[in-house]
């Protein structure tokens, strides 16, 4: 008897997870279930964790997505993603992850290195759904802020100078970058750099940003918040330090005003987080403007990719800028190292989940 | 009449052979391990204690998460295993095909070892492409994907062994062989088969330490699900963790990693011991 009603039970519940996938699958010929425009953020998530389709790079930027996957009550775990959109296009990814200025373009563009989905595609904003957090800044270590605050004065306006030439004359920008060394074609530095100029303008909240490299406490607070839920340490002392971290250990934005001093060192050298792209625009923008000139530096920047650990290069001295995400940096600091962050250049999060919708 | 002989000088004693042969890379192993713990090291080669750990601090994170490291060891460990066990069998039946049809056998061989000069940064993200329609399991496809890497990498060592072994035999042995008027089949089960025992373990040695790299490198590459309930390799742990700054954690996964490898190299040295026991006689 207890046999038969498990029986009818499953059967029961194969009937309405049909009824429910039935809901969901496309009328296009494709075997795959896409999405609707009229589904909701929602439903659209729990469908393809469910499923196990949620994909993201690791490695230190799966926090907003475990975050979104916790807000909707589901296991915070996801599919390895790799670092092109091979596995979104073939259907192995059904929400992947993407940067609004780098994935997401090649997704719905049709230039070299595309994917040419156009408008066949919609996306899940971290910003619209709260869990934002902060990515790329300026960071130093606290040592070399305190022993060459007029450097970092300097470099930190000469920087966002660069930033605010970029973001106004971003094709401009574009060129400058391609012509530094671009690790990616013309077009999609363009595109980059158009929709980098958005995330170092808007904040978390969808607000125009006039003042540049605004180190903004409340979304800097969210961060950390999603950092110390999210970041998970083996290592008891590290994740003590993550437990108690505040935003004073991790961030001071009075290298952002106040009259700028003779530079105690001249010549420095900035990490970039990855291989060069519109992503670092005003740096690149800064030191052919002649604006590192302008307040006595000679800066070298140093791009990244790989395995590139900007905070490691960092803390040991090998260069003494760096640009990372403000989640890296936290990690950073509590596996032991001393990172400030002296200005936010992105004020709100450039990650999206990206999904194909059902034609 | 006393025929004593004479005594040994001292350098030339097998006690003082052993002493310095063990004691003096201990003893300098004493040292580095002092200079480390005491961070008397960070300050002669100019870092901090977060960049390079001191072994307490290591230690303390192994001890903190013994079932944890031991999950995700098992996940390199069961791979290499397996690839290095098929992998091993299939070298060797290359190896008897090129001994049986000698004339292109030889030729054949050398090509199986080109295979070897792949390097698995290249293998790994080809075959973990190469599944992907097969299952869609992730974590057994990412074992799968490993298990293929290993088996291409441990394949020419044991052809290239085994080969030798099935042909280089004994002066004399086949002319015997063909006295007793024996046929193919008993010349290689009486007679090459136990010639190659040996090389067979020649052949483990070195794919033994491969197939555990091959499967902690590997890792860089291979599709996996990460998050909470899941358990990467120790290969992925140990990037992941450098990737976030954690250092004395990858150092832990570290030393899992050169645990498993001199382990598992130890359990194949004993069991080659008992093998070969008599051999030689």
């Amino acid at each position: 008897m207890n046999m038969k009603k498990f029986t009818r039970l499953t059967c029961l519940a194969a009937a309405a997870a049909l009824s429910v996938s039935a809901s969901l699958v496309s009328c296009g010929d494709s075997s795959t279930e896409y999405y609707t425009a009229s589904q909701s953020h929602s439903e659209i998530i729990k469908d393809a964790a469910g499923k196990g389709k949620v994909g993201n790079w690791g490695l230190g930027n799966e926090y907003e997505i475990q975050a979104l996957l916790a807000k909707y009550n589901l296991p915070t775990s996801y599919l390895s993603q790799a670092f092109d959109m091979d596995g979104f296009d073939s259907d192995e990814i059904l929400l992947a992850s993407a940067m609004t200025y780098n994935e997401l373009g090649l997704v719905i563009n049709d230039y070299e290195g595309g994917y040419g989905y156009g408008n066949k595609v919609s996306t899940i904003d971290m910003n619209d759904e709260g869990v934002a957090m902060l990515e790329d800044n300026i960071f130093c270590t606290k040592e070399f802020a305190k022993e060459n605050p007029n450097t970092v004065k300097a470099f930190v306006a000469a920087s966002l100078k660069g930033w605010k030439y970029a973001c106004e004359h971003p094709e401009e920008a574009a060129q400058m970058v391609y012509e530094a060394g671009s690790s990616v074609s013309a077009d999609h530095q363009k595109f980059m750099a158009s929709e980098v100029a958005k995330l170092v303008t808007t904040d978390t909240k969808g607000q125009k940003v006039t003042n540049y490299g605004n180190i903004d406490r409340e979304a800097m607070q969210q961060t950390l918040d999603l950092a110390k839920k999210y970041i998970k340490l083996d290592d008891s002392a590290a994740s003590a330090r993550l437990a108690s971290m505040t935003l004073d250990e991790i961030c001071d934005d009075s290298f952002l005003t106040g009259a700028i001093g003779e530079p105690e060192k001249t010549s420095v050298k900035i990490q970039l987080k990855w291989l060069p792209q519109s992503q670092f625009m005003g740096y690149y923008v800064a030191a052919a403007k002649g604006y590192y000139d302008e307040v006595g530096l000679s800066v070298e920047i140093v791009s990244g990719g790989g395995d590139i650990g900007e905070t490691t290069a960092v803390s040991n001295g090998t260069v003494d800028f760096g640009v990372t995400w403000v989640s890296n940096l936290i990690a950073a600091n509590a596996g032991g190292m001393e990172l400030l962050e002296v200005a936010q250049i992105y004020q709100r999060s450039g990650l999206v989940l990206v999904y194909k919708l059902a034609q | 009449m006393k025929s004593r002989q004479k005594k040994p000088k001292l350098s030339e004693r097998p006690m003082f052979e052993t002493v310095t042969s063990v004691l003096y890379p201990l003893l300098f192993g004493a040292v580095i391990f002092v200079l480390w713990e005491t961070e008397l090291l960070h300050r002669m080669i100019g870092t901090t204690e977060s960049i390079l750990p001191t072994p307490s601090h290591i230690a303390d994170i192994i001890a903190n998460n013994p079932s944890k490291l031991f999950g995700n060891l098992m996940m390199t460990m069961l791979p290499t295993l397996i690839g290095l066990a098929l992998g091993s069998l299939l070298g060797y039946g290359v190896a008897v095909l090129a001994a049986m049809f000698g004339r292109w056998g030889a030729g054949g061989l050398t090509i199986v070892s080109c295979f070897n000069a792949i390097p698995i940064v290249a293998l790994a993200p080809v075959f973990n492409n190469l599944i992907k329609t097969v299952t869609s399991d992730i974590t057994i496809r990412g074992l799968t994907a490993k298990v293929l890497v290993i088996i291409v990498m441990c394949m020419s060592s044991m052809s290239i062994n085994a080969y030798r072994g099935l042909t280089q035999l004994q002066p004399f042995g086949e002319d015997l062989m063909a006295t007793y008027g024996a046929d193919r089949k008993t010349v290689f089960l009486m007679l090459r088969l136990p010639n190659s025992l040996p090389y067979i373990f020649t052949a483990l040695k070195v794919s033994l330490p491969l197939s555990v790299i091959s499967s902690l490198v590997s890792e860089y590459f291979i599709d996996t699900v990460e998050g909470s309930q899941s358990r990467p390799g120790l290969g992925r742990m140990i990037r992941s963790n450098i990737l976030n700054a954690q250092y004395a954690t990858a150092w832990a996964y570290i030393t899992f990693a050169c645990a498993l490898g001199v382990a598992l190299y130890i359990v194949l040295m004993l069991i080659s011991k008992r093998v070969l026991k008599n051999r030689g006689k």
